[in-house]
């Protein structure tokens, strides 16, 4: 678990811990994966400070690696979730589409992460 | 015969939300076939929150209007009567629900972001197969989970139990409702849906979004939003309330003639919409 500032934060990076408003109202559950309106919604509540899942390497603030979301994780989720309903042909069209769809998002956010 | 916790709900069906005045009053001018343009502004402008919504939305690419558009009238010109009805009342019906503090934020910002996804979801669908009313296709997504929120105002202990349930046992929310409650939220919402007189389209679409086929004249309403669910879930838009996939209704499917080819493309558009919009009707808690 590393704790980042709010600037730090990037799309796919997923919390360790939940993250609360000034008046201790949940914002957002532990083990949610972050998405940019997340990131600004958390910013618009004035959260500064938040845990995410990674470790953090070497001792400076900035050398840390995040634990994100992948391609394998992707699609094991999406397995768990058609498991009772898989045997309808249709739904094995929209599970692979839809794999496809999130790894698609998953590879423009590795993008948009990259330092430019 | 109801179940006794349904009759109980049923008998406080006086204390459910009612939508705000401005947008019932829309609703009568709408059906009115003597109204003007200029009557319908007169009521929007009265409501500045809503005057300063409908100009944000019609002014998002969701719609695509090369010009800026500034005034009211303008809006209503360019959309038309029920589209704007529809606007208002998309952006209205979750204010009913905002600041109850019992609920979690997550809780109803994710669920929020499953609506509009459904509505999305649905208005892609409509187009594609060429429906003439995609805005009451998008109404019909949003409002479809409606029953949900009253159970979680109106019997917050039975709907703890439900989620526990679902965290146990990994099983839809429409399953686990059956076991504690035996009713579900499709019922649950289309009460509410009578109780604010909404057109009997809309009411069977939330009756029977989990089985199309039951919906007579609205098969082919409450098949699409039944896909649009389908597709929402599978990609990750907000959270229904559980992790699990609906099964599809093979006969709405056949019913709707999609290709099996055309699945992705609508999928890619709902997500790329989806997040247009959502931040422009974004649920600020």
């Amino acid at each position: 678990m590393i704790g980042l500032k709010i600037e730090e934060l990037k799309p796919g990076m997923i919390l360790a811990r939940s993250v609360y408003n000034q008046q201790d109202l949940l914002l957002l559950e532990k083990g949610t994966s972050l998405t940019k309106k997340r990131i600004w919604m958390l910013k618009t509540w004035g959260v500064d400070r938040v845990s995410v899942k990674g470790k953090s390497q070497g001792g400076g603030e900035s050398d840390f690696e995040a634990v994100l979301e992948t391609k394998e994780s992707i699609e094991a989720e999406l397995k768990a979730k058609f498991a009772d309903v898989i045997d309808e042909p249709i739904m094995q069209e929209i599970m692979k589409a839809a794999a496809r769809q999130l790894q698609k998002s998953l590879i423009d956010q590795e993008k948009e992460n990259e330092p430019a | 015969m109801n179940p006794p916790d349904l009759d109980r709900m049923i008998s406080r069906v006086e204390d459910l939300p009612t939508l705000p005045r401005t947008v019932l009053k829309i609703t009568e001018l709408v059906n009115d076939p003597k109204s003007s343009a200029r009557d319908l502004a007169r009521i929007i402008t009265d409501d500045q929150v809503l005057a300063a919504r409908l100009l944000k939305l019609v002014n998002s690419s969701f719609y695509g209007f090369p010009q800026r558009i500034s005034t009211i009238t303008g809006a209503i010109v360019l959309l038309g009567f029920d589209a704007i009805r529809n606007l208002l009342l998309t952006t209205s019906v979750f204010d009913l629900f905002s600041n109850r503090r019992k609920i979690s934020l997550i809780r109803q910002e994710q669920f929020w972001d499953h609506s509009l996804g459904c509505a999305v979801g649905a208005k892609v669908i409509g187009d594609h197969l060429r429906y003439d009313k995609v805005e009451e296709l998008f109404v019909s997504g949003l409002l479809h989970d409606i029953g949900k929120i009253v159970e979680m105002i109106f019997i917050p202990d039975e709907f703890k139990e439900i989620n526990q349930l679902i965290r146990n046992k990994n099983i839809l929310m429409i399953t686990a409702e059956e076991k504690i409650l035996g009713y579900s939220h499709p019922l649950v919402g289309k009460l509410l849906a009578e109780r604010w007189n909404l057109p009997p389209k809309l009411i069977s679409v939330i009756l029977h979004h989990h089985k199309p086929t039951e919906a007579g004249p609205f098969v082919l309403e409450a098949a699409i939003v039944h896909l649009a669910d389908i597709f929402c879930r599978s990609l990750n838009i907000g959270y229904g309330g559980d992790n699990k996939m609906p099964a599809l209704d093979r006969l709405a499917w056949d019913n709707m003639r999609i290709k099996p080819q055309a699945i992705e493309a609508m999928m890619a558009e709902i997500k790329g919409e989806f997040d247009e919009i959502s931040l422009f009707i974004t649920h600020t808690p």
